[in-house]
């Protein structure tokens, strides 16, 4: 079972905050989400090494030169940008 | 089914100038006008886009030349799928004003054609949902009755092509977003296999699930589309293209000692009129000379959990690219780097995306990857050979889409597991990579459509087109139109 500490650290490995308030629904959620995960583990044969689908294989392209996407359209999304850069701000 | 547009019959009236393109694309964007604030399956509409290149074909008509497939015909995309200059949310807060900068190959592939891009259409948020009700734009309505929901994730998508708002629309499945609410609003959704459709440009959920597919009215329109975008796309990875020839040319092959298989345990727990709907359809396959054969697949009681636990890890890795630095939602306050990435992600996702990214963070922690992870990867190959070997039993399988009809709006937010259990007769096809088609095959007694869904084996989907193609054939009147939309 999983309990209010597991889900700060998981949600601070998630890079997420969870508020006071959320805690309870959210642990009652998780716990039902992994019981239900966990029936998994009833299973007796799972001993099959999947590898991938429909026998895929890494094809590699050539090593060539080839026009990318454009700077400024790329940086054009973004909220804050200096000189070409996405600007971000100093860790306190 | 007559009064809507079809492709096929567009294109006819398009090249004998019965009516001009611009027309075409004008009677769309008026009944988008007068039907979305009731359907919701819109989320950006682009009729400027939609009428240039409605001019274009009409030029391209009045020289004479000769229009391919889907060239003036008016449909949709799913908000995930990327298009140059047109907002690309995924109906996401934290995706909001995101511009894309390239198209997705599909949508290359159709642009090309001069596909008339009505707008981008509704879904939950990043593909997370069966309903469309986690989409931050509240959820798309089902045609048949707004007092239902469209399904999910490609609600939109089924909403606009149930309400005849547009001819077809791409959606995506990675546990039956095409599937579910093509069912859910009487229309047709494929689900191609794993690698047939290029997935560059559609915004990643589970990436070894994820595929591009059609949502439409007839079958033949989901072959004319499929053979349209099934091209091999050297900017994904996994992209193979489609296996033989066009699917289209073999619709009308008789289906005559094909052997058409049913899964007890697909057929086991769902609603008495579903149930009933599908065992229906199997005797409309026997009259045309298919043979019904019945097995066990015990190990499809695990797919669910096994694909829950696959698709949340994955997305709780492909979500992490959103921290408010290079696109969208960006926190307003914040102290430092690691306080604004918090922050940014806990002010734009919405609670289920935060669950499935948790729990994803979950099974893939240290101490918990071998038990839950590695655990369903390797479940993921017991139930790949297991439908290996249904399939020396069978030619097809006939599976019921979900296990009920479209449930009312706000019901299926309130328990995640229960929600998630609607997606027990999709996700199997999702872990195999496998191909399938969901058609109507009738209505409960409120009159709400019910779905079946033919599976195949890797790259089959010509067979399972033309054994739908069939049941339409000699069951049209399951396909029936709701009241919504342009009428021809």
């Amino acid at each position: 079972m999983v309990d209010r500490e597991e889900i700060l650290k998981i949600a601070t490995l998630s890079k997420l905050f969870v508020s006071e308030e959320e805690l309870p629904k959210l642990t009652t959620d998780m716990e039902q989400m992994i019981a239900f995960a966990d029936t998994i583990n009833n299973a007796e044969d799972a001993s099959t090494d999947f590898d991938n689908i429909n026998n895929l294989c890494n094809v590699l392209r050539e090593d060539e030169v080839v026009p990318s996407l454009d700077r400024d359209k790329i940086l054009g999304n973004a909220k804050d940008i200096d000189d070409g850069h996405f600007l971000v701000k100093k860790r306190a | 089914m007559s009064s809507r547009g079809n492709i096929k019959k567009l294109a006819d009236m398009l090249e004998s100038k019965k009516i001009s393109c611009t027309e075409l694309t004008q009677s769309y964007i008026d009944e988008i006008e007068k039907s979305n604030g009731e359907l919701n399956a819109y989320v950006k509409k682009t009729p400027e886009i939609a009428l240039d290149t409605a001019k274009k074909v009409d030029e391209k008509i009045s020289k004479g030349e000769k229009l391919s497939s889907l060239e003036g015909i008016p449909m949709t995309l799913k908000d995930n799928i990327s298009t140059d200059g047109i907002e690309t949310t995924c109906c996401s807060k934290i995706l909001k004003g995101y511009v894309p900068i390239y198209d997705a190959t599909v949508w290359d592939i159709l642009k090309k054609q001069n596909a008339v891009l009505l707008g981008k259409t509704n879904m939950d948020e990043f593909a997370m949902g069966s309903s469309c009700e986690t989409s931050c734009f509240g959820g798309a309505k089902n045609p048949h009755n707004i007092n239902h929901v469209a399904g999910g994730s490609s609600g939109g998508a089924a909403s606009a092509v149930g309400g005849n708002i547009a001819v077809y629309g791409l959606g995506s499945d990675t546990g039956g977003s095409i599937r579910q609410p093509a069912s859910f609003c009487g229309v047709v959704g494929l689900k191609p296999t794993y690698g047939a459709v290029s997935r560059y440009g559609l915004i990643a959920y589970a990436s070894s699930l994820d595929q591009i597919g059609p949502i439409t009215t007839s079958v033949e329109d989901a072959a004319i589309v499929f053979d349209a975008i099934s091209a091999y796309d050297k900017m994904d990875s996994t992209s193979r293209g489609r296996q033989g020839a066009a699917t289209v040319d073999t619709l009308n092959n008789s289906i005559k000692g094909m052997k058409i298989g049913i899964a007890k345990e697909y057929i086991e727990g769902v609603r008495d009129d579903v149930r009933e709907a599908v065992m229906n359809a199997a005797k409309v396959y026997e009259s045309l000379g298919a043979e019904i054969v019945y097995f066990d697949l015990p190990v499809l009681k695990y797919a669910l959990p096994v694909y829950y636990i696959l698709a949340c890890a994955e997305a709780s890795s492909n979500l992490g690219r959103y921290d408010g630095i290079r696109y969208g939602f960006k926190a307003e306050h914040y102290d430092d780097v690691n306080d604004m990435v918090k922050k940014t992600r806990s002010e734009g996702f919405g609670d289920e995306v935060k669950r499935r990214i948790l729990l994803g963070t979950y099974v893939l922690s240290s101490g918990y990857y071998d038990a839950y992870y590695k655990k369903a990867q390797n479940l993921r190959g017991t139930i790949v050979n297991a439908f290996k070997e249904a399939f020396t039993k069978c030619n097809v399988i006939l599976a019921p889409t979900v296990p009920m009809t479209a449930f009312e709006n706000g019901n299926a937010i309130s328990d995640p597991v229960e929600t998630y259990l609607t997606d027990i007769c999709t996700v199997p096809v999702n872990i195999c990579g496998l191909p399938a088609v969901s058609v109507p095959c009738g209505f409960n007694a409120k009159g709400m459509p019910i779905g079946m869904q033919l599976i195949g084996d890797s790259f089959s989907e010509a067979t399972i087109l033309n054994v739908a193609h069939q049941y339409e054939t000699a069951v049209p009147e399951a396909f029936r139109a709701s009241d919504f939309g342009v009428k021809l």
